[in-house]
């Protein structure tokens, strides 16, 4: 028994000896070199347990690699910064202006999205009939009808053409327009020219055989363009631009049905949105830390306040709201009260449960017997944990809050329309979206809103992603 | 667990009491035009004479009182403005079946369509499907549901050759309310059963599975889905509370004449007995939703234990 005991310990330790030797030989270390003092080696001090990692560092590292959500913040950055300084900028309709067209009166309804003001140009040397504007100086309206004939007057057509006939009219020759809206009525051959004609509609006689007016209505021109001449006529010394209104700012998101203009609404609509969204979230962060923290470090409480949320939690969020609106007086208050009610129970509920799985860890109890107050333990032990997890619900809270909002307006407890909103703008588009050729009042604030939204969600996942010490390879 | 259920429920009643006093007192301080259907013509006299006979003149308590004692003989009150002097709980009765079975339909079609999504992202993690039903996930939890419900409407009703109302006889305007009440769910389901599924993937007896030779298709069916379904069955009253909020914006935008369709017409109209009420039949929704939601993960995981765990804290 011995014998095979001590044989098999003997070639074990000769194995070792054998592996001592071959592997500490490659190292080959000088017996002198052993006792010699090392010099101060700056890559060896680096190879120690030496770590420069920082949280926050790591934390916008692993942000930062995330291309989608880096463009998203910088678009919303881009954003906010605009929905601020955008009243500011020059030629900026007010949000709340009714538009009205300064030659009749009435109000620039419905009209349709546009980049210019500029509805037609007349070339060189067009003779126009041109008066000045009032309150508007240096703006000409012009047009080019010279006569308006009531319907069933007759005139003769001296030249006949598919668009434009040349008529002649109490000795003065003009156009009129030969299309189905003025019926004219024709001899079976209407190139035997002349002949006499009449229209059952009234009709406008032309300068040209083109229409420089909008609709029936004079057009705007700068002044300088303009060589006014002794019988009221004016030519054009350049090519023109012809504008609809006396102003080189156009609608470019159009306007609404009573001529408010839409850019300038969806602008103050996102400011207002934005508003609701980053009041409700830091309401949310705000009460929501202080109860939850309440909730999970004061252990008296636990029981209290686990059943306040159990009530709570139990009614469907939209109910509160719905409930909470339709009591108080609608309003950017109220809204944001309302949301407020129920958004923080999340967040709370959150942190009530890390703060119970972390409030009793050891370095804890170390920090509370040596006499750490309560309050520095949870801002400065227990809450860094939760940075991360705050964040991303602030972040999520936002797009929550403003589809509440849309919602709400749907509803109608919502925002009054002379505080625009994106929701009652979308809620204003909404109503008009069985004509095809008014669906930009929907469209345009629907855009807007899901960049905003779609960008905090991005980003707030993104943000919490990154929080995540998993997720922080350390690489140098 | 019998235990549990009891106190689960009792508990459930509680919070239905508070909910109701709560609602009760909170409508009591609207104005009083609400209960009027000519509040502008009627004088003093008059007024004074219907708040005494519909006893708001007492004191909150008793009004209280009176209401809950009512309620549990099924009277809800009466309209006072939506449809004058009719009992709320028969305008409801006639109103309700048609919300529950659009309910139902698109719980269905959301466990339907959510389901294999969630199956087939997880199966393919960061393949064509996972990238589709993340931008679907994303989509659907970023932009409110309203905005998305509107375009549904516009351009389901345009593809179908339907009108954009709904019409109980033909079946095939069921189909988009159905849909766009289903989609928020969906979503919901969609993203738990993937976490859950890409978790228990990673699991130690998945990989036994894989070293014993089962077919990869078995063990996608028999061992990580049926882990990963159970703690989705606590997403379901969830998905009811969703399914019940969504009615509420689906149903008027397709003129359902349903419960959701009338909070929105007597809120426009100022009802208060008819809002209370429905309010109120809501947060019920939302209770029974959660209680069946808490008793239905006992039943099917035997590893939840309901026993409070002493000393943890």
């Amino acid at each position: 028994m011995f014998s095979i005991k001590d044989s098999k310990s003997a070639k074990l330790e000769q194995a070792l000896e054998t592996q001592l030797k071959t592997e500490l030989s490659e190292e080959a270390i000088n017996e002198d070199e052993l006792f010699v003092l090392a010099e101060y080696d700056e890559m060896a001090g680096e190879k120690s347990g030496y770590s420069n990692y920082s949280y926050w560092r790591s934390t916008f590292q692993v942000f930062l690699k995330n291309k989608l959500a880096v463009f998203l913040v910088f678009v919303l950055a881009v954003l906010l910064v605009f929905t601020f300084i955008q009243p500011y900028l020059p030629g900026q309709y007010p949000a709340n202006q009714v538009n009205n067209h300064p030659q009749t009166g009435k109000q620039l309804s419905n009209m349709s999205p546009s980049l210019t003001t500029v509805l037609t140009s007349a070339p060189a040397g067009t003779q126009l009939v041109a008066e000045s504007v009032k309150d508007e100086d240096g703006w000409y309206t012009v047009h080019n009808v010279v006569d308006s004939l009531k319907a069933r007057t007759k005139f003769d057509i001296i030249e006949y053409g598919e668009e434009w006939c040349k008529v002649e009219y109490k000795g003065k020759t003009g156009y009129v327009k030969n299309n189905f809206q003025t019926k004219l009525k024709l001899p079976d051959d209407p190139t035997a020219v002349p002949y006499e004609s009449r229209s059952n509609f009234k009709i406008d006689i032309y300068m040209q055989p083109v229409d420089y007016t909008n609709a029936g209505t004079a057009l705007y021109v700068q002044s300088d363009l303009l060589t006014i001449g002794e019988d009221g006529l004016a030519t054009t010394n350049a090519d023109a631009e012809l504008r609809i209104l006396p102003s080189e700012h156009a609608f470019w998101f159009g306007t609404n049905n009573i001529g408010q203009d839409l850019w300038a609404r969806i602008w103050s609509g996102t400011r207002t949105s934005l508003f609701i969204g980053f009041a409700v979230a830091l309401v949310e962060a705000l009460v929501g830390i202080t109860i939850g923290v309440l909730w999970g470090y004061v252990r008296k409480l636990d029981r209290l306040l686990t059943e306040v949320y159990n009530v709570i939690d139990n009614i469907p969020n939209t109910i509160i709201l719905i409930l909470i609106s339709y009591i108080l007086k609608p309003g950017l208050s109220t809204l944001v009260f309302a949301m407020c009610l129920t958004g923080w129970l999340g967040m709370a509920r959150f942190i009530r449960n890390q703060i119970v799985i972390i409030r009793d860890r050891d370095y804890n109890l170390a920090s509370r017997c040596l006499g750490t107050t309560t309050t520095r333990i949870i801002v400065k032990n227990l809450l860094p944990y939760l940075v991360s997890v705050i964040t991303l619900r602030m972040a999520l809270a936002i797009p929550g809050a403003i589809g509440s909002e849309v919602f709400i307006t749907y509803i109608g407890l919502g925002l009054p329309v002379d505080t625009p909103s994106l929701g009652n703008l979308i809620n204003e588009g909404r109503k008009l979206v069985t004509s095809a050729s008014l669906r930009y009042q929907l469209i345009f604030p629907v855009i807007v809103l899901s960049v905003v939204t779609i960008s905090f969600y991005i980003i707030g996942n993104a943000f919490a992603d990154a929080a995540d010490p998993k997720n922080h390879m350390y690489k140098n | 667990m019998l235990k549990y259920s009891i106190k689960r429920l009792a508990s459930s009643l509680v919070t239905l009491l508070i909910i109701i006093t709560v609602v009760f007192v909170l409508l009591r301080q609207m104005p009083i035009e609400g209960y009027f259907d000519n509040f502008e013509k009627a004088d003093a006299a008059t007024i004074n004479a219907k708040l005494e006979q519909l006893g708001l003149n007492d004191p909150i308590p008793v009004q209280l009182f009176n209401f809950l004692k009512n309620l549990l003989q099924g009277d809800l009150g009466n309209s006072t403005r939506y449809s004058v002097g009719a009992p709320i709980a028969g305008i409801i009765a006639k109103k309700a079946p048609i919300s529950i079975k659009l309910g139902v339909l698109s719980m269905a079609l959301s466990l339907m369509m959510g389901i294999p999504l969630g199956t087939a992202m997880a199966r393919g993690k960061g393949k064509f499907w996972d990238k589709f039903g993340t931008m679907f996930i994303v989509f659907i939890n970023a932009v409110p549901s309203a905005v998305y419900y509107i375009f549904i409407q516009l351009y389901g009703s345009t593809a179908l050759g339907i009108s954009m109302l709904f019409d109980e006889t033909n079946y095939l305007t069921w189909i988009l309310p159905v849909f766009s009440m289903s989609l928020g769910s969906t979503a919901s389901y969609a993203m738990w059963l993937r976490r859950y599924m890409v978790d228990e993937m990673n699991k130690d007896y998945v990989r036994l599975a894989r070293a014993k030779g089962i077919a990869e298709k078995k063990i996608m069916t028999s061992h990580v889905f049926r882990n990963a379904f159970v703690p989705m069955i606590q997403y379901i009253p969830t998905s009811l509370l969703y399914t019940v909020c969504g009615s509420i914006y689906v149903e008027s935008l397709y003129s359902i004449p349903g419960m959701g369709g009338l909070l929105v017409d007597v809120i426009g109209r100022q009802d208060n007995t008819m809002v209370q009420a429905i309010v109120i039949i809501y947060s019920c929704i939302g209770i029974v939703g959660l209680l069946l939601g808490d008793l239905l993960m006992g039943v099917i995981d035997p590893r939840i234990s309901f026993v409070k765990k002493e000393g943890a804290r």
